[in-house]
């Protein structure tokens, strides 16, 4: 007898290991280039190896989704034991993983494939993950996740802007706020867009303004602290997030090889979906 | 001799071949599609999706030897579906697709065919994306696929023709990208992702049309040899360099290598007989001359980048009068001297720099001048100097615009409003925030008495270097670090966490280094950041917050 639906997301969602275990989440690997070499996400590379590569390497990595046959293989694995999924990924504005899902499910027959742009990147795509994974059926999966969509925000404290401005995530325009002064830009992703929110000239007046912002954003669904090789900063924003939040749950991540990539080493993050 | 004349219909060979044809000609041009790249994600590397997509598509071609061109579409099918990257990639895998459907079953194709293949191939790549945007790879392929099928109703039309015609139905919609997205119409440039199918068409046309070559058809002769001759760019992008070396037993490797250090986009490719060569340069004669002594050079073809990506180059030059104008409506004018410093509050921004500051104060009319001069109707004065507050308080008596003044006396408080400033909030939000902001930071400017005085309870003789802290002389000396550790020992650093140099056109480079290291020695806890600051009479001006 096969199970009803199964919960597939990528590497860019910094799902905690333990909800992919509990939740039996597939994770999808995207893939980080240093030159000619290919590493997947978190699969040939760990984070702590990738930010090391990072210092030592002149030249950025690049980035790459994976392609639609991946996806075509790992539905067709599901579908031994499924009779669904739902795939849930980084934003389309932001990668063309969503896409490659979209076109690899369209080779595998009788296996219904609901795929699902998240329009965010990092924790809020885990946070959909286990909504999705706490539904009975497919059908109020898919509403949970959608319903949510909206509510996702990440706020970032980048050490510096060079790297979203390399990878191009950034527009010149807003690239703007970076140059010459080294600042600390706060980014929010909501919306399907990337906006600096504050610019700030040292960190840890640059933590207060992000820590204020998420207090001015009102109650929470859940919350998270996401950070890039700065755990004990990451700690000191959750210990001043509890204050406000009575017990809720903080979720703590860790940044990937991908999204590594774009935002570089030190980044931390907020991230929360809103009631 | 060309083959084109005997070409009637498609069949596996000679698609293989055309396949084949267009990796190459992608790959040397990939590099091009790569600098167009803005939509949809700008990250500057669709040419090598692309490109990367397509060695997949052609991977288990290679070594095929089927004749029927069904079973080599659906190698390409397979192969680019299974290497597809970004959204190009995906599309161009999804074109393939289309194409092996529309000739399943078939051995060959006659140029009726061959033309609705290409129809097929563009009809396949819009169903499978979510959100099909105009003026992208989709209306590319669409328009080359009409190409191709207005081609194939002609009498005598050839498959040669009906690519042809593709290609060139291609290169038009290519053209018309900018008119259909803003976004490219914005940076100035083609849709790259369109731009890479173009390549991939012609290609396959250079090569069918070459059949005969004995040579991998990569050449790229956009420009004679003979323009080998043109005087170098003083600073440019380089020269695409591209030839033939013929030879015997050389060694692809090392040729590689040596040229590798030369230049990056490098492309060596071939037999011991016969090498290709690409390469972009700063110094395409030392590559040629390089070159030369492998072999004989053939089909030697150099080309000037400079000139086509000018354009773009212009348009990322930050220019703060190319910027888009703020959606709250709000400009920036700041009064600063100083080369360095300008630069600092342009990139910050300002939208007008009125030169001026402690000796050279500007009037009341050059900063209605620059206020008036931009496309703003409302406008945040940044003075920076207190000396300068109260010509600037008359501004907004004497201009129709709405003038916000923030009355920000040193150069550290300027740059604290500055960076403070949000363009998404309203013009009486942002004084309100750089207003505060300013008024955080504490400024140490770092000069010499001009005359023997008494100040503040302290005896200068002329001279002496001096230390204000905010405008109020504290610290005499002879010597930059001492007053400075002084100076910043009064303030307390233990409430401070960063101190931003400005480093003056008076002081050396040997007094800026001991300066740094003895503010690292005395207080360790603080982070020390340097900006060339370029301002006359003050060595150092400081900024502690």
């Amino acid at each position: 007898m096969k199970r009803p639906f199964a919960v597939v997301t990528d590497s860019t969602a910094d799902l905690p290991d333990e909800w992919r275990e509990r939740y039996g989440i597939e994770v999808v690997p995207l893939k980080v280039l240093f030159g000619s070499e290919t590493f997947r996400d978190r699969v040939d590379m760990t984070d702590a190896q990738f930010f090391e590569r990072l210092a030592a390497s002149s030249k950025l990595p690049t980035t790459s989704a994976p392609s639609p046959g991946e996806f075509a293989e790992v539905y067709a694995r599901l579908a031994k034991d499924y009779e669904s999924c739902v795939s849930i990924h980084i934003g389309s504005q932001l990668s063309a993983t969503a896409e490659a899902a979209r076109v690899g499910a369209q080779s595998v027959d009788g296996f219904k494939v609901e795929v699902i742009d998240s329009e965010t990147v990092t924790m809020p795509m885990a946070f959909l993950c286990r909504a999705a994974a706490e539904s009975p059926t497919l059908e109020e999966a898919v509403a949970n996740v959608k319903a949510r969509i909206p509510n996702c925000r990440v706020l970032a404290l980048l050490d510096t802007l060079r790297y979203l401005e390399m990878g191009g995530r950034l527009s010149r325009a807003q690239a703007v706020i970076g140059t010459m002064l080294d600042l600390k830009p706060i980014l929010i992703v909501k919306d399907r867009e990337i906006k600096p929110i504050d610019r700030v000239r040292t960190k840890a007046r640059a933590v207060s303004r992000m820590v204020e912002f998420f207090k001015s954003e009102g109650p929470v669904e859940q919350v998270g602290v996401v950070h890039a090789q700065s755990a004990e900063e990451a700690e000191g924003i959750a210990s001043r997030l509890r204050e406000g939040l009575g017990g809720q749950e903080i979720t703590m991540g860790q940044i990937g090889c991908v999204l590594g990539t774009h935002v570089g080493p030190k980044a931390v993050g907020i991230v929360y979906i809103k009631k | 001799m060309a083959r084109t004349a005997r070409v009637s219909t498609v069949d596996g060979t000679l698609f293989k071949q055309a396949l084949l044809g267009s990796v190459g000609w992608l790959a040397a041009n990939h590099e091009e599609v790569n600098r167009l790249n803005v939509f949809p994600v700008p990250d500057g590397d669709t040419g090598t999706n692309m490109l990367l997509t397509l060695q997949s598509a052609v991977e288990d071609i290679k070594e095929s030897q089927a004749t029927e061109v069904s079973k080599i579409a659906r190698l390409a099918s397979h192969g680019s579906l299974m290497g597809a990257r970004g959204n190009s990639g995906v599309i161009l895998s999804q074109i393939f697709r289309g194409f092996a459907r529309a000739v399943e079953g078939k051995s060959s194709l006659n140029p009726k065919e061959l033309a609705a293949a290409f129809e097929e191939a563009a009809n396949a790549a819009y169903r499978a994306v979510n959100r099909p945007t105009e003026g992208t790879i989709l209306t590319v392929a669409r328009e080359a696929g009409r190409a191709a099928t207005a081609a194939a109703s002609q009498p005598d039309a050839t498959p040669p023709a009906v690519i042809a015609a593709a290609a060139n139905g291609a290169k038009a919609a290519v053209q018309k990208t900018p008119s259909q997205l803003q976004i490219l119409r914005d940076a100035g440039v083609v849709d790259a992702g369109g731009f890479g199918l173009q390549l991939i068409l012609e290609g396959m046309l250079r090569s069918i049309e070459e059949v005969d070559a004995p040579a991998p058809v990569m050449t790229a002769p956009k420009v004679k040899a003979a323009q080998v001759a043109l005087d170098l760019p003083e600073e440019g992008w380089g020269y695409c360099t591209e030839f033939l070396i013929e030879g015997e037993n050389l060694d692809v490797e090392k040729i590689r290598s040596q040229i590798e250090a030369m230049g990056n986009s490098v492309l060596v490719v071939g037999e011991p007989e016969l090498v290709k060569v690409h390469v972009h340069t700063d110094e395409p004669t030392k590559v040629i001359a390089l070159a030369g002594g492998f072999g004989k050079l053939q089909r030697l073809s150099v080309g000037d980048m400079s000139t086509q990506h000018r354009r773009i180059l212009e348009q990322e030059s930050g220019d703060a009068t190319a910027r888009p104008l703020r959606d709250n409506g709000v400009g920036i004018v700041a009064v600063v001297a100083g080369p360095g410093l300008v630069e600092i509050f342009k990139a910050l921004g300002a939208d007008a720099i009125v030169e001026g500051g402690q000796t050279l104060n500007p009037s009341t009319q050059d900063m209605l001048r620059a206020v008036d001069g931009v496309p703003y109707d409302t406008v945040v004065l940044l003075p920076n100097n207190a000396n300068v507050i109260l010509a600037a308080k008359q501004v907004a008596g004497l201009t129709a615009k709405q003038v916000r003044l923030v009355e920000t006396h040193s150069i550290p408080q300027g740059v604290a409003a500055l960076v403070a400033f949000n363009p998404d909030r309203s013009a009486e939000e942002n004084a309100e925030a750089m207003t505060a902001e300013a008024a955080r930071v504490q400024t140490i400017e770092v000069t010499h008495a001009v005359r023997d005085t008494r100040s503040n309870g302290l005896r200068v003789k002329k001279g002496d270097v001096i230390g204000l802290i905010n405008e109020k002389l504290e610290f005499a000396g002879d010597d930059y670090s001492e007053v400075v550790n002084k100076a910043l020992g009064k303030l307390g650093p233990d409430a401070y966490e960063l101190v931003t140099v400005y480093r003056g056109e008076g002081a050396s480079d040997e007094e800026l280094a001991r300066l740094e290291s003895s503010i690292r020695d005395s207080y360790p806890a603080l982070e020390v950041e340097v900006q060339q600051g370029g301002q006359q009479h003050y060595p150092f001006i400081l900024s502690v917050e």
